[in-house]
Protein backbone atom coordinates (compact mmCIF):
# COMPACT_ATOMS: atom_id res chain seq x y z
CA UNK A 1 0.00 0.00 0.00
CA UNK A 2 1.99 2.72 -1.47
CA UNK A 3 0.43 6.29 -0.64
CA UNK A 4 1.03 7.75 -4.11
CA UNK A 5 -1.77 6.38 -5.55
CA UNK A 6 -5.40 5.65 -4.69
CA UNK A 7 -6.42 2.58 -4.19
CA UNK A 8 -6.62 -0.02 -7.64
CA UNK A 9 -4.76 2.61 -9.52
CA UNK A 10 -2.03 1.18 -11.66
CA UNK A 11 2.10 1.95 -11.56
CA UNK A 12 2.73 1.33 -14.45
CA UNK A 13 0.87 4.67 -15.84
CA UNK A 14 2.54 6.67 -12.93
CA UNK A 15 5.56 5.42 -14.31
CA UNK A 16 4.57 6.25 -17.71
CA UNK A 17 3.37 10.18 -16.26
CA UNK A 18 6.56 10.69 -14.50
CA UNK A 19 8.52 10.15 -17.71
CA UNK A 20 6.02 12.78 -19.65
CA UNK A 21 6.12 15.23 -16.86
CA UNK A 22 10.26 14.75 -16.03
CA UNK A 23 10.58 14.99 -20.03
CA UNK A 24 8.73 18.62 -19.82
CA UNK A 25 10.70 19.26 -17.01
CA UNK A 26 14.23 18.85 -18.62
CA UNK A 27 12.85 20.58 -21.60
CA UNK A 28 11.57 23.59 -20.36
CA UNK A 29 14.58 24.03 -18.03
CA UNK A 30 17.02 23.71 -20.91
CA UNK A 31 14.16 26.19 -22.99
CA UNK A 32 15.04 28.84 -20.00
CA UNK A 33 18.68 28.27 -20.79
CA UNK A 34 18.78 29.09 -24.03
CA UNK A 35 15.84 31.45 -24.73
CA UNK A 36 16.92 34.47 -26.69
CA UNK A 37 14.47 36.48 -25.28
CA UNK A 38 13.37 37.03 -21.15
CA UNK A 39 9.94 36.63 -22.24
CA UNK A 40 10.24 33.06 -23.83
CA UNK A 41 12.32 32.04 -21.01
CA UNK A 42 9.44 33.19 -18.54
CA UNK A 43 6.83 31.19 -20.57
CA UNK A 44 9.51 27.91 -20.47
CA UNK A 45 9.97 28.11 -16.70
CA UNK A 46 5.96 28.06 -16.04
CA UNK A 47 6.10 25.18 -18.59
CA UNK A 48 8.79 23.26 -16.02
CA UNK A 49 6.60 24.57 -12.79
CA UNK A 50 4.14 22.56 -14.44
CA UNK A 51 5.64 19.80 -14.89
CA UNK A 52 6.93 19.96 -11.38
CA UNK A 53 3.59 20.32 -10.56
CA UNK A 54 2.75 17.37 -11.99
CA UNK A 55 4.79 15.42 -9.86
CA UNK A 56 4.19 16.42 -6.93
CA UNK A 57 0.60 14.98 -7.76
CA UNK A 58 2.62 11.73 -8.78
CA UNK A 59 4.72 11.07 -5.49
CA UNK A 60 2.22 11.54 -2.52
CA UNK A 61 1.73 15.27 -2.18
CA UNK A 62 -1.33 16.67 -3.84
CA UNK A 63 -1.74 19.55 -2.27
CA UNK A 64 1.58 20.99 -2.54
CA UNK A 65 0.86 20.18 -6.35
CA UNK A 66 -2.12 22.49 -6.19
CA UNK A 67 0.28 25.59 -4.17
CA UNK A 68 2.85 24.97 -7.17
CA UNK A 69 0.40 26.09 -9.45
CA UNK A 70 -1.51 28.81 -7.86
CA UNK A 71 1.73 30.86 -6.37
CA UNK A 72 4.56 29.79 -8.36
CA UNK A 73 2.64 29.24 -11.86
CA UNK A 74 0.25 31.65 -10.90
CA UNK A 75 1.18 34.72 -8.85
CA UNK A 76 4.95 34.58 -9.06
CA UNK A 77 5.44 34.29 -12.41
CA UNK A 78 2.61 36.35 -13.58
CA UNK A 79 4.60 39.19 -11.29
CA UNK A 80 8.18 38.38 -13.50
CA UNK A 81 6.00 38.89 -16.85
CA UNK A 82 4.55 41.88 -16.00
CA UNK A 83 7.71 43.52 -14.42
CA UNK A 84 9.62 42.21 -18.08
CA UNK A 85 7.04 43.81 -20.09
CA UNK A 86 6.75 46.92 -17.92
CA UNK A 87 10.47 47.37 -18.88
CA UNK A 88 11.03 45.95 -22.08
CA UNK A 89 11.61 48.79 -24.56
CA UNK A 90 12.34 45.99 -27.08
CA UNK A 91 15.72 45.78 -26.53
CA UNK A 92 16.07 43.03 -24.09
CA UNK A 93 16.67 40.43 -26.57
CA UNK A 94 20.04 42.32 -27.88
CA UNK A 95 21.72 41.84 -24.84
CA UNK A 96 24.53 38.92 -26.17
CA UNK A 97 23.29 35.23 -24.46
CA UNK A 98 26.30 33.88 -23.32
CA UNK A 99 30.04 35.40 -22.80
CA UNK A 100 33.69 33.85 -22.62
CA UNK A 101 33.47 33.10 -18.98
CA UNK A 102 30.13 30.93 -19.20
CA UNK A 103 32.38 28.00 -20.41
CA UNK A 104 33.59 27.83 -16.62
CA UNK A 105 30.40 28.69 -15.13
CA UNK A 106 29.18 25.76 -16.80
CA UNK A 107 31.87 23.20 -16.39
CA UNK A 108 31.64 23.74 -12.79
CA UNK A 109 27.92 22.87 -12.07
CA UNK A 110 28.35 19.56 -14.69
CA UNK A 111 31.03 18.56 -11.80
CA UNK A 112 28.65 18.96 -9.44
CA UNK A 113 25.78 17.14 -11.07
CA UNK A 114 28.16 13.92 -11.60
CA UNK A 115 29.12 14.03 -7.62
CA UNK A 116 25.42 14.37 -6.85
CA UNK A 117 24.15 11.74 -9.08
CA UNK A 118 26.73 9.36 -8.07
CA UNK A 119 26.33 10.01 -3.77
CA UNK A 120 22.71 9.64 -4.44
CA UNK A 121 22.95 6.13 -6.24
CA UNK A 122 24.98 5.24 -3.51
CA UNK A 123 22.77 6.29 -0.99
CA UNK A 124 19.33 5.94 -2.42
CA UNK A 125 16.33 4.43 -0.03
CA UNK A 126 13.38 3.09 -1.49
CA UNK A 127 9.67 4.92 -0.72
CA UNK A 128 8.12 4.05 2.26
CA UNK A 129 5.66 2.02 2.43
CA UNK A 130 3.94 3.69 5.39
CA UNK A 131 4.48 7.54 4.07
CA UNK A 132 1.44 9.52 4.30
CA UNK A 133 -0.64 10.92 1.37
CA UNK A 134 0.14 15.00 1.95
CA UNK A 135 -3.64 15.91 1.62
CA UNK A 136 -5.13 18.78 3.16
CA UNK A 137 -6.66 17.38 6.36
CA UNK A 138 -3.45 15.92 7.08
CA UNK A 139 -1.32 18.77 6.38
CA UNK A 140 -3.84 21.36 8.40
CA UNK A 141 -3.34 19.08 11.53
CA UNK A 142 0.24 18.65 11.39
CA UNK A 143 1.30 22.66 10.56
CA UNK A 144 -1.25 24.24 13.49
CA UNK A 145 -1.21 21.94 16.24
CA UNK A 146 -0.96 24.47 18.89
CA UNK A 147 -0.71 21.50 21.76
CA UNK A 148 2.38 20.73 23.51
CA UNK A 149 3.45 17.73 21.31
CA UNK A 150 3.11 20.10 17.99
CA UNK A 151 5.44 20.65 15.39
CA UNK A 152 5.26 24.59 16.31
CA UNK A 153 5.85 25.26 12.58
CA UNK A 154 2.19 27.41 13.21
CA UNK A 155 4.87 30.16 14.70
CA UNK A 156 6.74 29.42 11.39
CA UNK A 157 3.57 29.71 9.23
CA UNK A 158 3.04 33.49 11.17
CA UNK A 159 6.55 34.68 10.84
CA UNK A 160 6.01 34.24 6.87
CA UNK A 161 2.97 36.53 7.12
CA UNK A 162 5.35 38.87 8.47
CA UNK A 163 8.12 38.56 6.31
CA UNK A 164 5.86 38.87 3.21
CA UNK A 165 4.75 42.12 4.25
CA UNK A 166 8.02 43.53 4.96
CA UNK A 167 9.52 42.62 1.43
CA UNK A 168 5.77 44.06 0.10
CA UNK A 169 6.88 47.47 1.95
CA UNK A 170 10.48 47.11 0.55
CA UNK A 171 9.28 46.61 -2.63
CA UNK A 172 7.64 49.73 -2.68
CA UNK A 173 10.45 51.60 -1.16
CA UNK A 174 12.52 50.36 -3.89
CA UNK A 175 11.26 50.94 -6.86
CA UNK A 176 9.24 54.58 -6.14
CA UNK A 177 11.39 57.18 -7.50
CA UNK A 178 11.09 59.61 -4.75
CA UNK A 179 9.08 59.04 -1.46
CA UNK A 180 7.68 62.22 -1.09
CA UNK A 181 6.80 63.19 -4.99
CA UNK A 182 3.85 61.79 -6.54
CA UNK A 183 4.19 59.34 -9.31
CA UNK A 184 3.56 61.78 -12.23
CA UNK A 185 5.57 64.51 -11.29
CA UNK A 186 8.23 62.49 -11.11
CA UNK A 187 7.76 61.05 -14.47
CA UNK A 188 8.20 64.60 -15.93
CA UNK A 189 11.24 65.77 -14.20
CA UNK A 190 13.46 62.94 -15.06
CA UNK A 191 14.81 64.10 -18.65
CA UNK A 192 15.97 61.11 -20.56
CA UNK A 193 13.47 58.97 -19.56
CA UNK A 194 9.62 58.73 -20.67
CA UNK A 195 7.42 58.96 -18.66
CA UNK A 196 5.41 55.40 -19.17
CA UNK A 197 8.40 53.62 -17.25
CA UNK A 198 7.05 55.19 -13.71
CA UNK A 199 4.35 52.48 -14.25
CA UNK A 200 7.35 49.93 -13.30
CA UNK A 201 6.84 51.82 -9.38
CA UNK A 202 3.38 50.18 -9.62
CA UNK B 1 4.56 -2.45 -11.62
CA UNK B 2 6.97 -1.11 -8.54
CA UNK B 3 6.07 2.47 -7.97
CA UNK B 4 7.84 5.51 -8.94
CA UNK B 5 11.84 5.16 -7.76
CA UNK B 6 12.74 8.14 -5.54
CA UNK B 7 16.08 7.97 -7.11
CA UNK B 8 14.66 8.92 -10.43
CA UNK B 9 13.30 12.03 -8.25
CA UNK B 10 16.21 12.89 -6.74
CA UNK B 11 18.51 12.64 -9.99
CA UNK B 12 15.43 14.80 -11.84
CA UNK B 13 15.72 17.53 -8.92
CA UNK B 14 19.70 17.50 -9.06
CA UNK B 15 19.42 17.98 -13.18
CA UNK B 16 16.63 20.96 -12.51
CA UNK B 17 19.22 22.18 -9.90
CA UNK B 18 22.19 21.95 -12.33
CA UNK B 19 20.24 23.76 -15.17
CA UNK B 20 19.21 26.51 -12.93
CA UNK B 21 22.98 26.99 -11.30
CA UNK B 22 24.21 27.13 -15.03
CA UNK B 23 21.67 29.87 -16.26
CA UNK B 24 22.55 32.19 -12.93
CA UNK B 25 26.37 31.93 -13.38
CA UNK B 26 26.31 32.10 -17.24
CA UNK B 27 23.14 34.13 -18.90
CA UNK B 28 23.92 37.85 -18.65
CA UNK B 29 20.22 38.83 -18.66
CA UNK B 30 19.80 39.89 -15.14
CA UNK B 31 16.06 38.78 -15.31
CA UNK B 32 17.66 35.28 -16.55
CA UNK B 33 19.56 35.36 -13.18
CA UNK B 34 16.44 36.18 -11.21
CA UNK B 35 14.81 33.04 -13.33
CA UNK B 36 17.78 30.32 -12.69
CA UNK B 37 17.23 31.26 -8.86
CA UNK B 38 13.91 30.36 -8.94
CA UNK B 39 14.55 27.17 -10.99
CA UNK B 40 16.68 26.03 -8.48
CA UNK B 41 14.63 26.73 -5.29
CA UNK B 42 11.86 24.74 -7.72
CA UNK B 43 14.46 21.51 -8.00
CA UNK B 44 15.41 21.97 -3.93
CA UNK B 45 11.43 21.56 -3.56
CA UNK B 46 10.97 18.66 -5.34
CA UNK B 47 13.95 16.62 -3.82
CA UNK B 48 12.13 17.43 -0.53
CA UNK B 49 9.26 15.85 -1.45
CA UNK B 50 10.37 13.10 -3.03
CA UNK B 51 13.02 12.53 0.30
CA UNK B 52 9.89 12.94 2.18
CA UNK B 53 8.26 9.55 0.35
CA UNK B 54 11.42 7.41 2.53
CA UNK B 55 9.74 8.50 5.90
CA UNK B 56 6.99 6.99 7.58
CA UNK B 57 4.16 8.32 9.11
CA UNK B 58 4.61 12.61 10.48
CA UNK B 59 7.88 12.90 9.29
CA UNK B 60 6.38 12.22 5.51
CA UNK B 61 4.38 15.26 5.94
CA UNK B 62 7.06 17.24 7.73
CA UNK B 63 8.71 16.98 3.97
CA UNK B 64 6.38 18.68 2.71
CA UNK B 65 5.72 21.34 4.72
CA UNK B 66 8.90 22.79 4.39
CA UNK B 67 8.28 23.43 0.44
CA UNK B 68 5.33 25.63 1.57
CA UNK B 69 7.43 27.99 3.35
CA UNK B 70 10.10 27.89 0.52
CA UNK B 71 7.51 28.84 -1.69
CA UNK B 72 6.41 31.54 0.65
CA UNK B 73 10.24 32.76 1.24
CA UNK B 74 10.50 32.65 -2.91
CA UNK B 75 7.44 35.17 -3.39
CA UNK B 76 9.26 37.87 -0.83
CA UNK B 77 12.42 37.20 -2.90
CA UNK B 78 10.95 37.72 -6.43
CA UNK B 79 9.13 40.88 -4.88
CA UNK B 80 11.77 41.84 -3.92
CA UNK B 81 14.51 41.40 -6.47
CA UNK B 82 11.96 42.09 -8.92
CA UNK B 83 11.66 45.85 -7.47
CA UNK B 84 15.81 45.93 -7.59
CA UNK B 85 15.73 45.14 -11.20
CA UNK B 86 13.14 48.19 -11.40
CA UNK B 87 15.39 50.23 -9.04
CA UNK B 88 18.75 49.98 -11.32
CA UNK B 89 17.44 49.68 -14.55
CA UNK B 90 16.35 53.10 -14.47
CA UNK B 91 19.75 54.53 -13.89
CA UNK B 92 21.69 52.68 -17.07
CA UNK B 93 18.37 51.77 -18.88
CA UNK B 94 19.91 48.47 -19.70
CA UNK B 95 19.19 44.05 -18.60
CA UNK B 96 22.96 43.07 -19.05
CA UNK B 97 24.48 42.56 -15.92
CA UNK B 98 27.94 43.11 -17.26
CA UNK B 99 26.93 47.14 -16.66
CA UNK B 100 26.33 46.56 -13.20
CA UNK B 101 30.01 46.06 -12.55
CA UNK B 102 30.55 49.21 -11.03
CA UNK B 103 31.91 47.66 -7.59
CA UNK B 104 35.17 46.69 -9.04
CA UNK B 105 35.84 50.23 -10.39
Amino acid sequence: MYPDLPAGADHAIANAYFALFALVCIACSGGVLLSKHPLNAAVHLIGAMLGISGIYALIASPFLAVIQVLVYAGAIMMLVVFVIMVLNRARDHQVPRFDWWSIPAAILPLTLLAMLGRTLSATSAPADPAAMRGEIAPIARAMFDTGAGGSGYWLLFEIVGVLLLVAIVAAVLLAKRSLDTPEHVAGIADEGHPKGDAHGAH
Amino acid sequence: MAPIDPLLVQLLAALIFVIGLVVVLARRNIFLVLMGVELMLNAVNLSFVGFSRELPGMASLWGQMTPLFTIAIAAAEACVGLAMVICITRGKDTVDSDAFADMRE
